[in-house]
This record gives structure tokens, C-alpha cells and sequence, in this order.
């Protein structure tokens, strides 16, 4: 007889509450390899989820399991697990070398293997240049690179990173986004938070949306938009005459109607997407109109949950 | 490895991009409309841009993630990290805990202060003969009172050094890490609770022993060196520096004990500091007070320096300062040490690292 093997991540019925505030409320998922994207708002419980997982809070109820062990009653997983917090206090006297190799020793590395792995982690990340400079005098990118070193410093299996891009610049969030990658094709399981899509989307096509602490979806992020692309979609269109451009929508198939929401736009509304906007060059070529934007107002993470929760 | 000069060339020559009505636009295909919507262009014909010719963000560094294959250490080599983190931090904040130079200076001050009878010992050897150098032998030198007094005499040390070195080392030693969240530092690695307070604890003591209990062996040990005593000597002295020894060691753990408690419950080094010395000193005032009121001396059993004091006496052998039984003093050290030391496993048991 085989025996299932244990997910990296499993929370059964899991919630938590702050006195009368949720913060993860009935979450049941299980997760284990790749890169997995947990997004939602501000407040819908991502940063609680991370901390019941790495035995920071203690659950309401329900049961959450790391490598099949309760985090809350012991450290062992951890030996396999790195986590990197929203905002963490570092030690800013440190060297970004002594910090991260200090931190390996707490692993149980030796002096000699702690500085290796050490050095290795902060090339990794791309710290190598500054890793004798003080950690308090590091930009916030740097500061968010050597969170990710130092979890990284014991080659753990799972890898948590709660809202690493935030705060950073383009540069650091490129080389970011490309370690996390890099990391999930070595077979590592990483879970990312964040709030906006499309940096989970640059990263994963495998998600988890969490709103007002309850699991929303779970899944392939293309799978979830297919869904989501049977519901009515808007397109705003900015132009010096909406109602002329209008007449040249209007008889398009996949559009339904037309909206003029605001002064110098007209909104389109269509049920299927994709083939509006393969007709949109064509239509906006025969009006012979000047068009100073195009935007899609409900591709982005808002609209998603606008969706999911049936208010869109 | 990445290279600013890769992004950006300064000595680059400024370039003029073509605008939309110099390229071969098809109308078409709508790309001079295209440009418009996406804002590529604005149909001025006289725009110019300036752009770096040899702009590459491609590769910004070489990132090569090798897998560790090594095997990590038992519980006692991540016990030890955090033990040799704090001691060493005394010395040298270079990949240790960083001490204050305040309080450096202070655990200078007050390790230096505690030998100065050496000093006064070494005196008396060298004017020895006179009358001032009996004086100094008998003010400074090794008998039963002055090895209590090295450790538990009231003033100056534990008026003006002890609680005030505890303070100083006890003090933040958990609420620095409640204050700032470090405690998440060692609570997402495979450190437990309990390993992370026992580190800490022992480390407080290993400090606040340095200066309290090695001053103390040192004083004895340099008062043989420098009389040059013999064997008779020390197997007459030896009792009785062993029983001082053993109650510097309970002193030492004793405000260790309440210190670390208060460290515990507080986000604040200051408070921790401040409700240690409340302790020490306002239980010694108000027991001295009701003394001096009702002349009895039952009420400093609530006082942890005067049960430790007591205790000392006895186990010196010098006639107790208290009228009251001194099973009562001992049942109040450990009384003291047994509810510090719960209070501390509770604490941190249950904390929840909410703030990071």
C-alpha cells in the first residue's frame, strides 16, 4: 500500500481571530512545490496565514501543518522552511555577511560552513559587492534581498515571502522576481504574497486569493481568468469624440454596449475580451480618431475579487 | 556581477529617435494611431528624445543558486549560537548582540570597582611591616566578613553595582526582542521556546557571574598570591570563600531570575530595569522602615537582597543582621527565583510574535 505524501503546506479548517477581528477564517489548502502566489487586499489575512504557518500565532481553531508537523508545538519543520516577513527588523549593526552567516548558526551550521553558505546566498541575491557594508545602511531593495538570503542561508525546501517586492525599486523587484523564479524551478516550494496581480503574475500562474480572511480561489491564474472572461468586461477608451467612436464599436460582435462613464471616454462592454480587442486597432483605424488611451479597468486585483465576490 | 555602467553610459552620445511622420507609417494598419493610443508618439513632428545608445538591463547578475548538501548541527550547536551571541556582544558587536557602549562602560566600571580591595591587598603586601599595612589587612584583607561583603555587602554593591549591572544586562534581554520583533529571528528557525530562554538566561548569568562571582575568586585568589600563604592557610579559608562563593552564585541567579521575568512582560528595557531596581531597593526601604517602626525584621523576607544577605551569613558563618528564622529567607529566595522563573517560561511560551 503507498502512502500519500505530505504537502509542504496543509491547513485544515483553519482560523484565526484578534478579539473580534478575522484574520483567516475556515481555510482549508494544501500546497507543495513550485511558486504559488497568494494574493489579496490589504487586511485579507496573507501576512496571518504566513505567521500561523510559521508558528507565530497560535490558531483559533482548526489544524495547520507544515511538512506534517504542527508548527505551534515544534520547531522541526522550520529546519526545512525559510521565511521571509513583511517588514523585519533586522540587525542593523550587522555586516550584511555577519547578519545572514550569524543566522546560519542558528541552524546549525559550524563558523567555516556558515560563512561559506553565507557568501554563497549573498552572490545569490546579488549582495555580494556590499556584504561588509552595515545592514542599516542598505536601500530597501538590499534590505529585502538579504531577508531573502537569510532565509535561503540553510537550502530550505519551502520558501516564504511575505510581500517581498514591496517598497522596492524596478531594479531590485527584476532581480527579485527572478530569484523567486529561479528558486521554483529548482523544485522549491515558494509561496509569494502580494497585492498587486500583476507582479504575481510576472512570477506564478499558480495562485490563491484570500479576501476579508476567507479562500476565494485556488489555482492557475489563466484558468481562473478564462472564468472570469465569461463575465462582462469594460474597455475605456479616452478620445477627443466618444459618440463618433461609439457608432464604430457598436457594430462589432463581441461588444454588447456602450457606456459614456466619464467626459472624453466611452466604455466598452463586451463578454468576450480577447476578440474585442483584436477588433480594437481595425475599428480605431476607420474612425480616424485620436485616442489617448486605452485602459482595462478590470484587469487588475480588485475587479478579480470584484468578480469572485459576485459584486462585480 | 551587475554593473551600474551596463544600465546607463554616461559617455554616451545623445541619439534623435525618428518621430512618427519620418518613418513609413501604414495607415493600414493603424500604427501611427497605435503609437497615439499607447502615447509612443503625439503626432509633434519636431519630438526628440535622448536616450543611452547602449542601454541593457539583460543580465544584472550572475545568479547561481547551489544547493547546501551539508548536514546542520544538533540542538546544542544552535543552543550555543545564541549563548556565544549574546556573551561575545560584551566584547564586539561583529556578528553579535550589540550592547549599548553605555552599558559597556558600566560593566567595565563596575568589574573594575569590584577589585579594588585587590588593589588595597597589594598594598599592604608592598608597605608591609607598618602599622598601615595591618590597617590594610584588616579593612581589606581575606576574613569572613569581606568575603561576605565582596558579594553581598549592602553599600557599595548592592546599593550602587549589582542591581544596577542587572539592570543593565537583564533588562532588554527579552523585551529588546518583544520591542523589535527579533524574537521572529529565532522563532522561524528550529530554535524552541524553551532553548531561546534557557540561551538567554544563561547568558545573563554568565555576564552578571563574570563580574560578581570571578571578582570575588579573584579577590581570594590574589590575597594568597600576593601573601604568599601556605596550604594551612587555604584549607582554613577555603570554607568558608566556598560558602561565599555559593551565595554569590545564588545571588547571581536570583536577579537573574527577576530580572529576565520583568524582561519578559515588558516591551521596554527601561521599565524592565526600572520594576528590577523597584524591587530590590523599595522592598530593602519599606522592610527597613517597618523595622525601624515595629522593630522587627520579619518584613525582609519580602526583600530579595535580605534573604540573599541572610542566607550569605549563614553560609560564611557570620552572626545573621535578622531576627527572624532564616528558613523563612530561604523559603523566600526560592520563592522569588520559583515565580521569576515561571512567569518567564509562561511569557514566552505564549508569545505570539504579532510585530515584526
Amino acid at each position: 500500500m503507498s502512502t500519500k505524501p505530505t504537502p509542504a503546506v496543509l491547513l485544515q479548517n483553519c482560523s484565526k481571530w484578534y478579539g473580534q477581528v478575522i484574520g483567516i477564517n475556515d481555510v482549508s489548502l494544501a500546497i507543495d512545490g513550485g511558486v504559488t502566489g497568494i494574493l489579496g487586499p490589504n487586511g485579507a489575512g496573507k501576512s496571518t496565514l504566513f505567521k500561523l504557518l510559521m508558528g507565530r500565532l497560535k490558531p483559533s481553531s482548526g489544524d495547520v501543518r507544515l511538512f506534517g508537523v504542527d508548527p505551534w508545538e515544534s520547531t522541526s519543520p522550520y529546519r526545512r522552511v525559510g521565511y521571509v516577513a513583511e517588514t523585519e527588523k533586522l540587525y542593523d549593526w550587522m555586516t550584511g555577511h555577519d547578519f545572514v552567516s550569524t543566522l546560519a548558526r542558528l541552524h546549525g551550521m559550524t563558523r567555516e560552513e556558515a560563512s561559506d553558505r553565507a557568501s554563497h546566498v549573498l552572490e545569490f541575491v546579488g549582495l555580494a559587492d556590499v556584504q561588509n557594508k552595515e545592514i542599516g545602511k542598505y536601500s530597501k531593495g538590499m534590505r529585502q534581498r538579504i531577508k531573502i538570503a537569510h532565509a535561503l542561508v540553510h537550502d530550505p525546501d519551502l520558501i516564504i515571502l511575505d510581500e517581498p517586492l514591496h517598497g522596492c525599486d524596478p531594479i531590485a523587484r527584476t532581480s527579485i522576481m527572478s530569484v523567486i523564479r529561479d528558486l521554483g524551478s529548482q523544485g522549491k516550494t515558494v509561496l509569494v504574497s502580494s497585492h498587486i496581480l500583476d507582479e504575481i503574475e510576472r512570477i506564478t500562474e499558480q495562485i490563491v486569493i484570500l479576501h476579508n480572511g476567507r479562500l476565494l480561489a485556488l489555482g492557475n491564474l489563466h484558468a481562473i481568468r478564462d472564468l472570469l472572461d465569461k463575465h462582462p468586461h469594460r474597455i475605456m477608451i479616452r478620445t477627443e469624440n466618444p459618440r463618433k467612436l461609439a457608432e464604430f464599436f457598436v457594430p462589432e460582435d463581441p461588444v454588447y454596449g456602450v457606456r459614456f462613464s466619464q467626459e472624453g471616454a466611452l466604455e466598452i462592454l463586451t463578454n468576450d475580451l480577447s476578440a474585442a480587442h483584436d477588433v480594437l486597432p481595425r475599428v480605431i483605424v476607420d474612425s480616424g480618431l485620436k485616442i489617448s488611451s486605452i485602459e482595462n479597468p478590470d484587469d487588475n486585483l480588485e475587479a478579480l475579487l470584484g468578480y469572485l465576490v459576485g459584486g462585480a | 556581477m551587475f554593473d551600474e555602467d551596463e544600465i546607463v553610459d554616461d559617455s554616451l552620445e545623445p541619439e534623435t529617435v525618428q518621430t512618427a511622420s519620418e518613418n513609413e507609417v501604414d495607415s493600414e494598419l493603424g500604427q501611427t494611431r497605435m503609437e497615439v493610443a499607447y502615447g509612443a508618439g503625439d503626432g509633434d513632428d519636431d519630438a526628440k528624445a535622448v536616450v543611452a545608445r547602449k542601454a541593457s538591463m539583460g543580465v544584472l547578475y550572475e545568479q547561481i543558486y547551489r544547493p547546501w548538501n551539508g548536514q546542520l548541527g544538533p540542538r546544542w550547536v544552535r543552543n550555543y549560537a545564541i549563548f556565544r551571541h549574546h556573551v561575545y556582544g560584551i566584547f564586539s558587536s561583529k556578528g553579535h548582540r550589540h550592547y549599548n557602549p553605555f552599558v559597556r562602560l558600566s560593566i567595565l566600571v563596575i568589574f573594575l570597582t569590584s577589585l579594588t580591595p585587590i588593589a588595597m591587598i597589594f598594598l599592604s603586601v608592598t608597605i608591609s611591616g607598618g602599622e598601615g599595612s595591618d590597617w590594610l589587612n584588616r579593612m581589606w584583607g581575606v576574613n569572613r566578613y569581606n568575603l561576605w561583603g565582596q558579594v553581598l555587602g549592602y553599600f557599595p554593591r548592592n546599593l550602587c553595582m549589582w542591581p544596577l549591572l542587572t539592570a543593565l544586562v537583564v533588562g532588554g534581554m527579552i523585551s529588546d526582542d518583544r520591542k523589535n520583533g527579533t524574537s521572529a529571528i529565532y522563532f522561524s528557525r528550529p530554535v524552541t521556546r524553551t532553548d531561546y530562554t534557557a540561551m538567554k538566561y544563561l547568558s545573563s548569568a554568565v555576564v552578571l557571574g563574570f563580574v560578581i562571582v570571578f571578582s570575588y575568586m579573584l579577590y581570594y585568589t590574589s590575597a594568597i598570591v600576593f601573601n604568599g600563604e601556605g596550604w594551612a592557610y587555604l584549607i582554613d579559608t577555603l570554607p568558608m570563600f566556598l560558602g561565599g562563593l555559593l551565595a554569590g552564585i545564588l545571588l547571581v541567579i536570583t536577579y537573574t531570575s527577576i530580572g529576565m521575568a520583568l524582561s519578559s512582560v515588558s516591551q521596554s528595557r527601561f521599565f524592565a530595569a526600572i520594576g528590577f531596581l523597584a524591587i530590590i531597593f523599595g522592598t530593602k526601604i519599606v522592610a527597613l522602615m517597618i523595622e525601624l517602626i515595629f522593630e522587627t525584621t520579619i518584613f525582609y523576607i519580602f526583600s530579595p537582597y535580605d534573604s540573599l544577605a541572610h542566607l550569605g551569613q549563614w553560609l560564611i558563618g557570620i552572626p545573621a543582621n535578622y531576627e527572624h528564622s532564616l528558613a523563612l529567607s530561604i523559603i523566600s529566595v526560592i520563592i522569588y527565583n520559583a515565580a521569576s522563573i515561571g512567569l518567564l517560561i509562561t511569557r514566552v511560551r505564549s508569545l505570539e510574535v504579532t510585530r515584526e
